[in-house]
């Protein structure tokens, strides 16, 4: 019984993350991102930040539509990339945490990603970070988009399977 | 200049370099870019120097042919902005250079163009010619004529007006430009515009064929080749896909989109013109080359414009007219039933008509078209036109879009696949004045490099897999091979070196939209990445890695 | 009632098809009101004879006999009209009707006047103009789920679905400015998606349609050249589009003719200075949920861009 209990009550919990909706907050910017691993004189790892979105399935959902419809796919298509890089894969040349995305989204980067600050609202940022995640599987699965509106070819994010990432600007041909 | 010629032959007539003897051809020296991107450039040689342009940051070498292993004299770095490649859509390519009055033109990624001093490799002038934060990019190699260097825009992806440009090559001022949508007068059609066909003649019809302001995000570029004749005194060229890739979003025939122009080079003003592909549905861009060439076509001595268009037709027109003579299928067709030579009008099929939220399936050819840029080479001691280009059919489910400034403006997830026979490229010679194939090499990748072809009745193409190949112009029977370092997707040149060796040199770097998937270390897992193709490239990176390293040939 | 001059009701016919329905209905409850009369009369008669003799057999068979064929007869009476009825509202109607494509996204009615000239094609949201006593085909689409389209004074209702599109046509037979909403649930804002239908005369319609046609009113004053740039420089051109400007977008509203809307937010506030700067300050307080973000602005920068909003006519 107190087993049934335990688990019934850990399902509620997650469920309510999974599915808690607030119009109001307004988003948090990150503060210090570093993107190497580098840490001289005995520096402290930078302690990755949790996104309130990562396990909110509408925070997810409104990420997959906002990187639609804020033509994301016409460089970065379904994941794969294009004119910009693939964000399924393992690689990340500025840093896959969720701000270090946040970040990356927001300054831009200087090999051609456009900086979106003043033009995409810190809310919608952190969804679409929290989306970008999702797309190499670091998105808890309850929570992650299950199934595709649109052709895509690929598997939905709640089934793809969750990559090891790691900052490098090393091509994938350099290291598989 | 990159295409040999203004006629745009891409025609040798060396002949020290045969059929019976490329066998034995081998790498006299080699040269390293130090840029791994797509390498599409021609090399050009003047006066015992070859000049090389590369990807991006656009580095221009100046080679000493006249001394062993053709050391660099120069090189010239324009050093463009690094925010430029986030607009370029199709990898950071440059086509090449040309050469006028002691001066090297080319251009570099964020739409500047450049005059640099043949001999000390100094800047003359540069000059911007367009705004890469509005998604204007510049690849193309341009062409000098009468004085004037002209330049066409890249960037039908991210929703630009485009234009094509001309700058006075003593320094660098624009002397005219003409947009390829709007009103009338910016897309320069006067009174002596004389389209042949009556779909192309009206008043301001690059604003009526469109919905209200649509034409200000068009598209329309003209980043492919230039012709020029100097005795119609007429450039030819064609322009680029219309803004989205979504036809539901942009009803009308979107003129002046996949149209080619007769222009004239002092003041830019349109002479005639004909659509190809009035309201685009696959991105079959009119870019490619326009030769002109000088038949015996149907009993007489005609002015011919042959153009292999995107949409699998092979065109022939008077050039002094704009009238279709012939244009049959060169290649695999299913969306279109045929140009009707009366109306000058492309049949479309409308089962293959792209529809939002609907995904069409096999829709042949795909959207780099039956061929996409890497150009032709038409040998007049055969009257054959070699053809190197892809055979791929594509699913396509056009999406709603909205244009944001800086951002793509396309709307469209694309999934390429091999067309039917199940290989990818081939390499054809096509009899102009017949118009029918004679011969075909299937390759397993699109042929995406260029072509030349020799007095020596040799035609050198590259591979996507890395081999640079001489076939024999009149049988396309294999005569020779090399593997070079990486795939080639550049233009192969032959030239006469200072000590009169006949040499042949090509660029080897795998890359541009086909190559994308290397080139950009991209995902096989998205079969949607690189606008669909991904989805057809998924063998590449086992055959090719990513390179830049120009290679010359002769004989021993 | 927000701009509507004509309370929004399907009892209140202003065209053929609202007529056929409205006419349908008033047949239905009559027959059943009657028979509704009937029934507690007999009920009414039975408890108050107080008749304690069983109900001899014959009678009670009869009765039930004749209970049963009169609501079949009456519901099969029903099934006609009503068959009729959809027919005559389901009717094709001929081109050269003005045809207007209706796309429902969450939460708000994208319009968009088809024209066989494309330069000639107008956009704009939650409001639609038609001429008095001409067809008018509406073809439906949704972007995303399936919402309803429904101005009760015209027409029923008429899902629209995703992936599909349907059509129907209908006639306003006298001038006025009626409320449509949605009828089908969509979403958290089902409740305030609503849209205002002018019919208007001829000569009306086509001056209102030659006015959207036109770009956007160029701002003419320093406040309203501010507001402008505001607007260029701000989150607003991820999702918007004002034609004669750069903002193209389409995720929201198309703006161009923003201020000469009957309402904002597809029904939700009236169309006034306050209410726009309202609505763009926090559009989630207005209507919570929405896909519209709030904008933190100062308040002479938010005085700025509303005035320019106000200026699009």
């Amino acid at each position: 019984m107190k087993v049934v209990m335990a688990i019934l009550a850990v399902s509620v919990l997650v469920a309510c993350e999974r599915e808690k909706r607030e119009f109001h907050q307004s988003g948090i910017v990150p503060q210090t991102t570093p993107v190497t691993d580098l840490y001289p004189g005995g520096g402290t790892p930078h302690a990755a930040e949790r996104s309130k979105y990562e396990g909110n399935a509408y925070a997810l959902s409104q990420g997959k539509m906002l990187f639609s419809a804020y033509n994301c796919t016409g460089c970065h298509a379904n994941g794969g990339g294009g004119m910009g890089p693939a964000l399924m894969d393992d690689q990340w040349i500025y840093g896959y945490e969720p701000d270090q995305v946040y970040k990356s989204i927001l300054e831009g980067r200087p090999n051609g990603m456009p900086t979106f600050r003043g033009k995409i609202p810190d809310e919608q940022l952190g969804e679409i970070a929290a989306y970008v995640r999702s797309l190499s599987g670091q998105a808890p699965k309850a929570a992650a988009p299950g199934r595709d509106d649109h052709m895509s070819g690929k598997p939905a994010e709640s089934s793809t399977e969750k990559r090891s990432p790691k900052i490098s600007a090393l091509p994938p041909s350099a290291v598989q | 200049m990159a295409a040999k010629d203004y006629a745009n032959t891409r025609y040798s007539g060396l002949s020290e370099i045969t059929a019976g003897n490329v066998a034995s051809l081998k790498p006299a020296w080699t040269f390293s870019t130090g840029v791994l991107r797509g390498q599409e450039a021609a090399p050009l040689v003047v006066n015992g120097t070859m000049y090389v342009v590369t990807p991006y940051p656009n580095l221009l070498y100046a080679l000493d042919l006249t001394k062993p292993g053709a050391p660099a004299k120069w090189v010239y770095k324009p050093k463009p902005s690094a925010a430029a490649q986030g607009v370029a859509c199709c990898d950071t390519v440059n086509r090449g250079a040309a050469y006028a009055d002691g001066k090297i033109f080319f251009n570099a990624l964020d739409a500047h163009t450049i005059a640099v001093d043949a001999e000390t490799g100094k800047e003359v002038w540069k000059t911007m010619v367009g705004d890469f934060r509005r998604g204007e990019t510049t690849t193309m190699a341009p062409i000098v004529a009468k004085g004037k260097v002209i330049v066409g825009a890249s960037g039908g992806e991210l929703g630009i007006r485009g234009w094509v440009v001309a700058l006075n090559a003593a320094d660098g001022s624009i002397a005219w430009r003409a947009y390829h949508t709007g009103p009338d007068k910016d897309v320069l059609i006067g009174p002596n515009f004389k389209p042949f066909y009556a779909s192309d003649r009206g008043t301001d019809l690059g604003v009526s064929s469109w919905p209200p302001d649509a034409w200000k995000t068009g598209g329309a570029g003209a980043w492919g080749w230039i012709s020029y004749d100097p005795e119609l005194d007429l450039i030819f060229y064609g322009t680029a896909n219309p803004g989205t890739w979504n036809p539901e979003k942009r009803p009308g025939d979107n003129k002046w989109s996949c149209t080619v122009f007769a222009r004239r080079p002092d003041t830019g003003e349109a002479v005639w013109a004909y659509q190809y592909n009035p309201h685009d549905l696959f991105d079959h861009d009119a870019v490619n080359e326009h030769l002109v060439l000088d038949l015996q076509y149907g009993g007489q001595l005609r002015k011919l414009l042959v153009h292999p268009e995107r949409n699998g037709h092979m065109y022939v027109f008077d050039r002094q007219t704009g009238e279709i003579l012939s244009a049959e299928p060169y290649a695999y067709i299913n969306s279109s039933t045929g140009v009707d030579l009366k109306t000058g009008r492309l049949h479309m099929v409308d089962e293959k008509k792209p529809i939002t939220n609907k995904v069409v399936y096999d829709i042949c050819p795909a959207a780099p078209g039956a061929k996409d840029w890497q150009p032709t080479s038409f040998s007049p001691r055969t009257g054959m036109l070699y053809i190197p280009h892809q055979n791929l059919c594509h699913d396509e489910e056009v999406l709603d879009v909205g244009y944001i400034q800086g951002t793509p403006y396309v709307g469209a997830n694309v999934k390429m696949n091999p067309g039917p026979g199940g290989h990818r490229g081939q390499l054809d010679a096509w009899d102009v004045v017949n118009a029918k194939q004679v011969w075909s090499v299937k390759e397993s990748f699109p042929v995406w490099s260029g072509a030349v072809s020799t007095a020596g009745d040799v035609v050198f193409y590259g591979t996507m897999d890395g081999w640079f190949k001489a076939v024999h112009a009149k049988t396309g029977a294999p005569l020779w091979q090399f593997k070079v370092g990486s795939g080639v997707i550049g233009q192969p040149i032959t030239y006469k070196g200072p000590d009169g060796k006949q040499y042949v040199a090509v660029l080897s770097g795998v890359g541009g939209w086909a190559g994308a998937i290397v080139s950009g270390d991209l995902d096989a897992g998205d079969p949607t990445a690189a606008l669909g193709f991904v989805n057809v490239m998924k063998d590449l990176p086992q055959s090719s890695t990513k390179g830049g390293t120009l290679y010359v040939f002769s004989l021993p | 009632m927000g701009p509507a001059t004509v309370a929004q009701s399907a009892l209140d016919p202003a065209g053929p098809q609202a007529a056929q329905l409205s006419h349908l209905w008033w047949v239905m409850f009559w027959v059943c009101t009657s028979v509704f009369l009937v029934v507690i009369a007999i009920v009414a008669s039975a408890v108050l004879r107080r008749n304690s003799e069983p109900t001899p057999d014959r009678l009670l068979t009869g009765s039930v006999a004749f209970g049963v064929g009169a609501t079949v007869a009456i519901l099969f009476g029903f099934l006609v009209i009503s068959f009729i009825t959809g027919r005559a509202v389901a009717s094709t109607v001929d081109a050269g009707a003005v045809t207007i494509t209706v796309t429902g996204q969450q939460w708000w009615w994208n319009v968009e006047y088809i024209d066989p000239a494309p330069n000639l094609r107008v956009r704009t949201a939650n409001e639609i103009h038609i001429p008095v006593g001409r067809p008018i085909v509406f073809n439906l689409a949704s972007r995303d789920v399936i919402h309803s389209f429904w101005v009760p004074n015209l027409h029923g209702k008429r899902d629209l679905i995703p992936g599909y599109q349907t059509s129907f046509w209908l006639q306003a037979d006298r001038p006025g400015v009626y409320r449509g909403q949605c009828a089908e649930f969509c979403g958290h804002q089902h409740a305030w998606m609503a849209l205002y239908v002018t019919a208007e005369s001829d000569a009306e319609y086509k001056r209102w349609l030659a006015a959207q046609r036109e770009p956007a009113v160029e701002p003419g004053s320093d406040i309203t050249r501010r507001g402008q740039e505001l607007f260029l420089k701000s989150t607003c051109t991820q999702c918007h589009t004002i034609r004669g400007t750069i903002a193209g977008a389409v995720s929201g509203p198309d703006l161009t003719h923003v201020a000469s809307r009957g309402s904002l937010a597809a029904g939700t506030l009236s169309n006034t200075r306050e209410h726009i700067e309202r609505w763009v300050r926090d559009p989630q307080q207005a209507k919570p949920g929405n896909r519209m973000p709030p904008n933190a602005m100062s308040d002479d920068d938010l005085h700025a861009l509303s005035a320019y909003l106000e200026s699009l006519k």
